[in-house]
C-alpha cells in the first residue's frame, strides 16, 4: 500500500513540476530552470518548518511566494537571451542553485539534536509529517489537493484567453506584438507563474521525501520537468499527467525488474515518440481523433 | 492624421527610406506603390516601431511616436497586416481573433476577470461581428493553419479590424489573389473606409490600388517620387520610367 | 617578499595548465557549435556520444593490448559513427522548425548513450593511460606537464584539419552553404541531410578526440562525466558565440584557465558556480558571444 502511495505521490509532485514549465514552453520559452525553482522551494520550505518549527501549510506558500519572486527576477533578463541560448542560460541557472545548496550549511541545535542543512551532507530529517501523526494517506490526499487545484488553474487558463495569448506568444512573437500584446508582460507572467508551481512542489516534495540532497536537482531534473509536457503536448494539461504517469509509473517503478534497461528503455522511447510525434503524444490532431471516436 | 516627416531608415549603407515625406488624411484610403526594393515595407515597420527611424518623426494624431514600442501603437490605433501572412497556425480561428481585443475600448469594457479567464456575451457578439465579416462563421473552430490561402488572407484582415483601429496598414493584401478575390478585397477595404477606418495600402496589384485609393504616393529608392490621385499617377512620366525604365516620351 | 612570488609562480601555472586542458572543452565547443551552424540546433547527445567513443576506444585496446595511440583513434572513429547516427535517429526525420523535438530527441539519445555505458561497465569508473604521462619539462620555476602538452597539440591539429576541411575542400563548401541557406543550397544540388550528415559525423569525430583527451588528462573515464562535459562544453559555445569556430576555441581555452584558477583559489566545491557566473556575466554584457555567427545563417 505505502508503496503505491509513494508512487501517487512522485506523480502528483511530478506533475506540478510538468506544469510549471508548461506554461513557459508555450510562451516558446525552453527553460530548463525549473530544477532550480524546484530546490529552492524545497529548501525554502524544509527549513521553515525544520529550523523555524513552521506549520506546513505557510511553509509551503511561503516557499511558492519566495520561488515565485525569484522567478520574476530571472524572468527579464531571460528576455534577452533567445532561443536556444536560453537552454544554456538556464541549465547554468539551475546547476548554480544546485551548487549553491550543495555548500548551505545551517545548523541549529533543538532538544539536544542538529539540524538543518548540512552542506555536502545534504538536508536531513524534515520530519513534519511523522512528527505531527499524519498518516501516509493524510499526506497523499494533502498533496493532490495542490495538484488538482494546479490542474484546475492551468486548464481554465488554456480554455481562456490567456491560453490563447500565450500560445500566440509562443507561435509568432511578431504577430502578437503587432495586435497589441506586450510580449515583456506576458513572457516574465508565465516565467513567474511556473516559479510559483515549481516552487509549491518542491516545498511538498521536501516533506514528502524527507530529505533531500543536491542529487535530487540535477539538469536531469530540468529535463524531465520539460520532457512531461513536450511528450504530452502544450495544448493539453491532461497530456503532461499522462506523460508523468506512463514515465513514473510504468518506466521508473513498474519496469523495476528490467533493471538498468528500463532506463535505456526511457530513452530509446523519447528519440522514438519526437520522431513519430513531434509535437507531443497529445497534440490537436490526436485529441480530435480521441474526441470523434468518443462521439461515435 | 499621420504625418511621415522627413524619415530616413539606414541598414548600414542601405538607406531604405531616404528623407521621405507624407501626409496622409483622417478617412482616407492612401496607397503607396513603387518597384521592389522601394521602401514600401520598410515605411509600414516604422510607422508600427518595428524599426526606428535614423532620423525624422513619425507623427500620429499630433503625438511623435518616436520610442514607442509596436504593441503600445496599437493601443493608439494603429494595426497592420502582413505581406507573407502571419497567423497564429496552432490556434483557432476563434482564438485569433480572439487576443486581438487589445485595444483601450476592450480593455475598458470588459473587466480584468472575464478578459483573461472568461468569455463574456460582450466579447462572444464582437468575435461573431468579425466572423461574418469575413465569411468565416463555419470555420471558427479549425485551426488557421487548415484555412484556404484566401480565407487566411481574410483572416488576417479581420484580426487587424479586430483591433478597432483608426489607421490600418495593408501590406500587399492582394498578392496571389484572383480577380475575384480581389474584387472582394475591394469591396471589404471600401466598407472599413465607411467605418471610419484611414487606410495606407501598400500594393503591387495596379487594379486594386487605382480602383480604391483616394491619393497614392510612388516611392523609388527609399523617395517620394511622385503624389496624387490614381489618374494623375498613371499618367505621370517619373512613374512611368521608374517601373518601365522609360516614359512614354521615349 | 617571497611567498608573493610563490604565490604568482603557482597562479600562473595554474593557469598555465588551465589553458592547456581547455583545448578539450574548445574542440567540444567547436562540435557544440559545428552543428548549432549547420541546423540551428543544439545536440545535446554530443557529449554522450564523445565519452561513448572513448570508452569503446579503451575496451577495443584492452581486448588487443594495442598501442595507446590506438585508443585515441578507435575512439575517434566510434564517436563519427555515433555522431552520424545521432543525426539520422534524433534530427533527421524532425521538421526543422520545430527546435523542441529535436532537443528533446537529443536529450532522450543521451540518456540511451549514458544507460549502456552504465549497464556495460556496471557504472565503475575505468582508467583510461593518459599519453606522454611521464614527461614533465620544466622551464624556470614552471613545469610543463607533457600529457597535457600532447593534448593541446592534438587539439590544434584537430582544428587545423577541421579549418581546412570547412575552407578549402567541396565538402567544407557543402557544409558552409548549408549552414547559410539551406534551400538555396538544397535548389543548387546539395543534398542536404547528406551534408548534415557530414557535419554531424565530423563534430563526432571531434568529439571522440575530445572524449578521449579529457580521459587522458584526467586518468579516469565514467558515465558521469557526460553531463558536466555538456554543460561545460554548452557554456563554452555559448560564451564563444554560438556558430562561431574561433569564438569556441578562445572560450575553451579562457574556460579551462578560468576554471584551474578558480579550483586553485576556492576548491573544487565552489569552482563550478564561479564557470557559471562567468556565462552570466557574458550573457548580461555579450548575450551573443564574444563573436556572433560567423558560418551560421541569418
Amino acid at each position: 500500500m505505502d508503496f503505491y502511495l509513494n508512487l501517487i505521490n512522485t506523480i502528483g509532485i511530478h506533475t506540478m513540476l510538468g506544469l510549471s514549465a508548461y506554461l513557459l514552453l508555450q510562451t516558446g520559452q525552453l527553460s530548463l530552470a525549473q530544477a532550480g525553482f524546484f530546490a529552492v522551494g524545497s529548501y525554502t520550505a524544509a527549513i521553515l518548518t525544520v529550523i523555524f518549527q513552521w506549520n506546513i501549510i505557510p511553509s509551503v506558500l511561503v516557499a511558492m511566494l519566495v520561488t515565485g519572486f525569484l522567478a520574476f527576477l530571472v524572468g527579464f533578463p531571460a528576455l534577452r537571451v533567445k532561443g536556444l541560448m536560453l537552454v544554456v542560460a538556464t541549465i547554468a541557472f539551475s546547476e548554480f542553485v544546485r551548487m549553491f545548496f550543495y555548500n548551505l550549511k545551517w545548523r541549529v541545535t533543538k532538544n539536544g539534536e542538529e539540524i538543518g542543512p548540512d552542506g555536502t551532507m545534504g538536508f536531513a530529517e524534515i520530519r513534519y509529517f511523522s512528527d505531527n501523526g499524519w498518516s501516509n494517506l493524510e499526506v497523499t490526499f494533502f498533496l493532490w489537493t495542490f495538484v488538482i487545484i494546479i490542474m484546475g488553474v492551468i486548464w481554465w487558463s488554456d480554455q481562456s484567453r490567456t491560453g490563447a495569448v500565450l500560445r500566440a506568444v509562443g507561435e509568432d512573437e511578431l504577430a502578437a506584438s503587432s495586435v497589441g500584446i506586450n510580449l515583456t508582460v506576458v513572457k516574465v507572467s508565465a516565467m513567474t507563474a511556473g516559479g510559483f508551481i515549481a516552487g509549491l512542489s518542491g516545498g511538498l516534495y521536501a516533506h514528502q521525501v524527507t530529505s533531500l540532497d543536491h542529487h535530487s536537482f540535477t539538469v536531469l531534473l530540468g529535463t524531465f520537468a520539460i520532457a512531461y509536457p513536450i511528450l504530452g503536448g502544450l495544448s493539453n494539461v491532461f497530456g503532461t499527467l499522462v506523460a508523468v504517469i506512463f514515465i513514473q509509473g510504468l518506466l521508473v517503478e513498474g519496469l523495476r525488474f528490467l533493471g538498468d534497461w528500463r532506463m535505456i528503455l526511457f530513452g530509446l522511447l523519447i528519440v522514438l515518440a519526437m520522431n513519430f510525434k513531434p509535437l507531443g503524444l497529445f497534440d490537436k490532431q490526436t485529441i480530435a481523433i480521441i474526441k470523434r471516436s468518443i462521439r461515435v | 492624421m499621420l504625418k511621415i516627416e522627413s524619415i530616413s531608415k539606414h541598414f548600414g549603407g542601405v538607406k531604405a527610406l531616404n528623407e521621405l515625406n507624407l501626409e496622409v488624411g483622417e478617412g482616407e484610403i492612401f496607397g503607396v506603390i513603387g518597384p521592389n526594393g522601394s521602401g514600401k515595407s520598410t515605411l509600414i515597420n516604422v510607422i508600427c516601431g518595428i524599426f526606428l527611424p535614423t532620423k525624422g518623426d513619425v507623427i500620429f494624431e499630433g503625438q511623435i511616436l518616436s520610442e514607442k514600442p509596436t504593441h503600445q501603437r496599437l493601443k493608439k490605433g494603429i494595426a497592420r497586416t502582413f505581406q507573407n501572412i502571419r497567423l497564429f497556425p496552432n490556434l483557432t480561428v476563434w482564438q485569433n481573433l480572439w487576443v486581438a481585443r487589445n485595444s483601450v475600448e476592450d480593455i475598458k469594457t470588459e473587466s480584468s476577470f472575464y478578459r483573461w479567464f472568461g468569455k463574456s456575451s460582450i466579447v462572444k457578439k464582437e468575435i461573431e461581428k468579425m466572423l461574418e465579416f469575413s465569411n468565416l462563421e463555419n470555420r471558427a473552430d479549425e485551426l488557421a493553419s487548415s484555412l484556404a490561402f484566401g480565407e487566411q488572407r481574410r483572416l488576417e484582415l479581420a484580426r487587424a479590424v479586430a483591433t478597432k483601429p483608426r489607421l490600418l496598414l495593408l501590406d500587399e493584401p492582394a498578392a496571389g489573389m484572383n480577380k475575384d478575390e480581389i474584387r472582394d478585397l475591394d469591396k471589404r477595404i471600401r466598407s472599413l473606409q465607411l467605418q471610419g477606418i484611414t487606410i495606407i495600402l501598400i500594393e503591387h496589384v495596379m487594379e486594386l490600388v487605382m480602383g480604391v485609393a483616394d491619393r497614392i504616393a510612388v516611392l523609388n529608392f527609399g523617395s517620394k517620387i511622385a503624389e496624387g490621385n490614381p489618374q494623375e499617377i498613371q499618367k505621370n512620366e517619373a512613374v512611368q520610367e521608374a517601373y518601365l525604365g522609360y516614359s512614354e516620351d521615349d | 617578499m617571497e611567498d608573493f612570488l610563490y604565490e604568482v609562480v603557482e597562479i600562473t601555472q595554474t593557469i598555465w595548465d588551465g589553458v592547456l586542458f581547455g583545448s578539450t572543452y574548445a574542440l567540444i565547443g567547436i562540435g557544440f557549435t559545428l552543428i548549432f551552424g549547420a541546423m540551428g540546433k543544439l545536440n545535446m547527445a554530443y557529449a554522450g556520444a564523445a565519452i561513448a567513443g572513448a570508452y569503446v576506444g579503451l575496451a577495443v585496446s584492452m581486448f588487443l593490448d594495442a598501442p595507446i595511440i590506438f585508443v585515441f583513434a578507435v575512439s575517434a572513429l566510434v564517436s563519427t559513427l555515433m555522431g552520424y547516427i545521432v543525426y539520422q535517429t534524433c534530427f533527421r526525420f524532425i521538421p526543422t522548425h520545430n527546435h523542441l523535438a529535436a532537443l528533446m530527441a537529443s536529450v532522450g539519445g543521451l540518456f540511451l548513450i549514458d544507460e549502456v555505458i552504465v549497464l556495460a561497465t556496471r557504472g565503475s569508473p575505468m582508467n583510461f593511460p593518459g599519453l606522454f604521462e611521464d614527461a614533465y619539462f620544466e622551464l624556470g620555476p614552471f613545469g610543463i606537464r607533457g600529457d597535457l602538452l600532447f593534448v593541446f597539440f592534438i587539439g590544434i591539429v584537430s582544428t587545423v584539419v577541421l579549418l581546412y576541411v570547412l575552407f578549402k575542400t567541396r565538402l567544407g563548401m557543402a557544409t558552409r552553404a548549408v549552414a547559410q541557406q539551406d534551400v538555396a543550397a538544397q535548389l543548387c544540388g546539395i543534398n542536404i541531410h547528406r551534408t548534415n550528415s557530414i557535419t554531424f559525423s565530423i563534430a563526432g569525430l571531434l568529439g571522440g578526440i575530445a572524449g578521449a583527451m579529457t580521459a587522458a588528462a584526467v586518468g579516469v573515464l565514467s558515465p558521469v562525466m557526460t553531463v558536466p562535459l555538456t554543460i561545460k562544453g554548452l557554456i563554452v559555445t555559448v560564451i564563444g558565440g554560438l556558430g562561431s569556430i574561433p569564438g569556441a576555441i578562445i572560450a575553451g581555452l579562457f574556460v579551462g584557465a578560468f576554471e584551474n584558477f578558480f579550483l586553485y583559489i576556492r576548491g573544487i566545491d565552489e569552482r563550478d558556480m564561479y564557470v557559471v557566473a562567468l556565462l552570466f556575466i557574458f550573457l548580461v554584457f555579450r548575450p551573443n558571444g564574444i563573436f556572433s555567427k560567423t558560418i551560421t545563417r541569418d
